[in-house]
């Protein structure tokens, strides 16, 4: 072969080489600009004002980005994906209320088609997006109407790996069917579980979703970043403020805010909050959150707290268009019992008032150790600074108890009764199927539980006394005045009082309590049995779920099967084989019962004041949502 | 001594100083020491790694200048060859030093130094550039 004509196969051959990467980079490129067509079945992310996403933020800010990365807050909504759905192998057939459902996957993506009984499955539906990430996660499916979301009915309860129905996820009336309405997403949950979310109502049920980013972001604490970028590309103005340690007013540090800014920052989602008007909520939903980080006043919004005398139009508006509002979420004396709003009860302790106290006092976004497994122990762990689980959580300010903490607490140091938030902050909000610290700062009395019904902490603890022991105490160690109480009252043990006559709520948190090993412990184990197990029939699901848990927490009972969302003739045949169990296999013959758990010797109630109290249930319909 | 002694006795020293400095980089890593590896800590690893890049490298600049004078037969001027030190010395200490405080994505002041040493690794480059250049 001549050499021309060799080095001119050569040639041919580089040039095909070239033209063939050229193709392939054009058909990768197409293949990414088609990815990046944002679907018109659901929300989307868009570029909205000065909001750039956390992308942006990673680049300057790795170990923030790191800790937020791996917070629940990040994954308060996520676009549904084999990963972010959970569950999504655990169960494909669903029943409820007479319908079907079949969750299905194809490739990357999931779908839900629906049949009446005994018909055919209808169209599938893509399941487009997913909320929570902690305690519950709740699919949502395209509604085909524009970018409407619509509930999948059944919530996967992460702890236990279960789907139940969303109703039984949260403490509601037993006739309460559906909880969220087709578009309640739209129009309610995109407020709070996104960045900057513009909920745009069109018309009907058609919504027009954007939001800035799915999930907590950045953004949503630190206000919108684009300017705070453009200034800091000019790196002489950052050293200024490392060396300086000065504040950069292009963005919010809610570190080094005031206590009421810096709280007002979770506040604006973690609160009971309303429209100050129509026009407002008009706005809120047009454009999203006027609210800046850093200010106190949530622009279209107030943070409402029963008591306070501000927006006494706005209030009587809500009182006279739901009247259920302040029942569903405050105690009588206006203390929030709803997990997820703990804003209002910061705001109403009297620690706030000292304008350092905030939520950060006690909880951190951004820990400086960033190495995965503390990074999600913290996050798992409610977000805790260190030491905060223990004393040093007041001590840090209430100096003056550290070197009396036995002779204030009447409890040896050390022990769960002499911790300071066990009294102060004791476990009396409920939401997501579990009760949580109470965050108003308050001191234990009997008149909250006589007057309001709320569970006093030393009650909380010890569920085996009477409110007659728990007046003695506090008249004996603080001189508080000693109410005047019913028989009842000075012969039944409080929470055995609570758990069958109190409202649905009340019962849900005694529920959830007698599973609080620091109340076993000082309680006893024994007499929980038959409390427990009666309440795994109780009319509201939550109040079941927690009498459940609780009792797998009892010996003999570990890992014990119930299905807490069957039908009632289930339940009770569960209920009466957890009985008999207790009975056969559990119960010592010689286990005595003090008096006061109003049990006979073998274990069962005292029939009549069993009768009794349950006959003066409280029964008044309450919803406790988060 | 000749400037291209200097030069090549300050380049294997420094070989031996940052290829050390690798093997203890190395070692950060498997022991995944947090104040290396940890994600927060992700300037402090960049600017470790430049130190140790740029070190090796102008060590590697040190001796190739000492070995070119004495190849092409011309003395190193003694300002390149103090630039060309100094600027071994500047570029892996500027990093290391801005890698030892770090302030989320920016390194510590240290990392001042970095410009310094790149003006007088420019300057010994493009005069040893232009005196080869010379001699032909």
């Amino acid at each position: 072969m001549p050499k021309s004509s060799r080095s001119t196969w050569q040639g041919v051959l580089v040039l095909a080489v070239i033209v063939g990467g050229a193709v392939m980079t054009l058909i990768s490129a197409y293949r990414a600009r088609r990815e990046m067509v944002q679907p018109d079945n659901r929300p989307v992310q868009a570029t909205i004002g000065n909001y750039v996403t956390s992308n942006s933020c990673r680049a300057c800010h790795p170990g923030n980005y790191a800790s937020w990365h791996t917070s629940f807050h990040r994954t308060m909504t996520q676009v549904a994906t084999p990963a972010s759905l959970l569950g999504n192998g655990a169960q494909t057939d669903f029943s409820l209320n007479g319908r079907d459902y079949k969750l299905e996957r194809s490739g990357d993506k999931f779908f839900v088609r629906t049949r009446s009984l005994g018909g055919d499955y209808g169209e599938p539906r893509e399941v487009v997006l997913v909320t929570g990430s902690h305690s519950l996660q709740v699919p949502w499916l395209e509604a085909k109407n524009g970018r409407t979301l619509e509930q999948f009915p059944f919530a996967y309860i992460i702890a236990e790996k279960i789907w139940a129905p969303v109703s039984e996820t949260f403490l509601t009336p037993p006739e309460f069917k559906e909880y969220y309405s087709i578009g309640a997403w739209n129009g309610a949950c995109m407020d709070c579980h996104v960045t900057k979310g513009q909920s745009r109502f069109v018309s009907g049920d058609t919504w027009d979703s954007r939001v800035a980013e799915f999930g907590i972001a950045c953004e949503a604490c630190h206000s919108e970043g684009r300017e705070h970028i453009a200034l800091n590309r000019n790196p002489l103005r950052r050293f200024k403020i490392h060396l300086t340690n000065k504040v950069d007013p292009s963005v919010t540090n809610p570190a080094r805010l005031a206590g009421p800014e810096s709280g007002m920052d979770c506040g604006q989602c973690h609160s009971v909050w309303a429209y100050n008007g129509m026009e407002d909520k008009l706005d809120f939903n047009r454009n999203g959150t006027a609210f800046r980080p850093g200010h106190l006043d949530l622009i279209q919004r107030f943070i409402v707290q029963p008591n306070s005398p501000d927006h006494g139009e706005q209030k009587d508006f809500i009182r006279e268009r739901e009247p259920d509002f302040f029942h569903d979420r405050f105690w009588g004396d206006g203390m929030v019992r709803v997990t997820g709003r703990e804003f209002n009860g910061l705001q109403s302790s009297p620690c706030f008032r000292g304008g350092n106290f905030s939520c950060i006092s006690c909880h951190e976004m951004h820990p400086t150790d960033t190495r995965q497994v503390s990074l999600t122990n913290w996050a798992r762990n409610g977000q805790l600074r260190p030491k905060m689980e223990s004393d040093e959580a007041c001590l840090q300010c209430h100096k003056q108890f550290a070197s009396k903490i036995e002779s204030h607490t009447h409890h040896p140091e050390g022990s769960s009764g002499s911790r300071c938030y066990n009294c102060h902050m004791p476990n009396t909000t409920f939401g997501l199927l579990h009760a949580m610290r109470s965050h108003q700062v308050s001191s234990p009395s009997v008149r909250e539980s006589l007057d309001y019904g709320r569970p006093n902490a030393c009650n909380l603890c010890h569920l085996n006394q009477t409110l007659a022991w728990t007046a003695d105490k506090l008249h004996n160690w603080y001189n508080q005045p000693e109410p005047e109480l019913s028989s009842d009252d000075r012969t039944i043990a409080a929470s055995a009082q609570w758990i069958i006559k109190g409202d649905a709520g009340l019962r849900a948190l005694v529920a959830w309590g007698m599973g609080w090993k620091p109340a076993q412990d000082i309680s006893g184990r024994d007499w929980l049995y038959p409390y427990l197990i009666y309440t795994m029939t109780d009319p509201y699901a939550a109040v079941r779920f927690d009498s459940w848990k609780s009792l797998q927490t009892l010996p003999g009972f570990s890992g014990f099967p119930f299905t807490y969302t069957a039908d009632d003739r289930a339940l009770k045949e569960s209920a009466g084989g957890a009985l008999q169990k207790w009975l056969r296999e559990v119960k010592r013959p010689d286990t005595t019962f003090e008096q006061q758990t109003a049990l006979q010797p073998d274990g069962r109630f005292q029939r009549a004041v069993f009768e009794r109290l349950r006959n003066d249930r409280d029964n008044t319909p309450i919803l406790l949502s988060e | 001594m000749k400037t291209s002694d200097r030069n090549l006795i300050f380049g294997w020293w420094s070989l031996v100083v940052f290829l050390s400095l690798g093997g203890v980089l190395e070692m950060l890593h498997g022991f995944k020491v947090g104040w290396y590896v940890d994600v927060g800590n992700e300037m402090r690893r960049l600017m470790f790694t430049l130190a140790h890049a740029h070190g090796t490298a102008l060590a590697l600049v040190n001796i190739a200048a000492g070995l070119t004078t004495r190849a092409k037969g011309f003395t190193l001027r003694s300002s390149v060859s103090i630039s060309l030190i100094w600027a071994g010395i500047l570029f892996p200490m500027g990093f290391f030093l801005g890698g030892i405080v770090t302030y989320g994505g920016d390194p510590g002041v240290g990392v001042w130094l970095v410009p310094i040493a790149a003006v007088l690794l420019f300057y010994g480059v493009i005069r040893i550039a232009l005196d080869l250049s010379r001699l032909r």
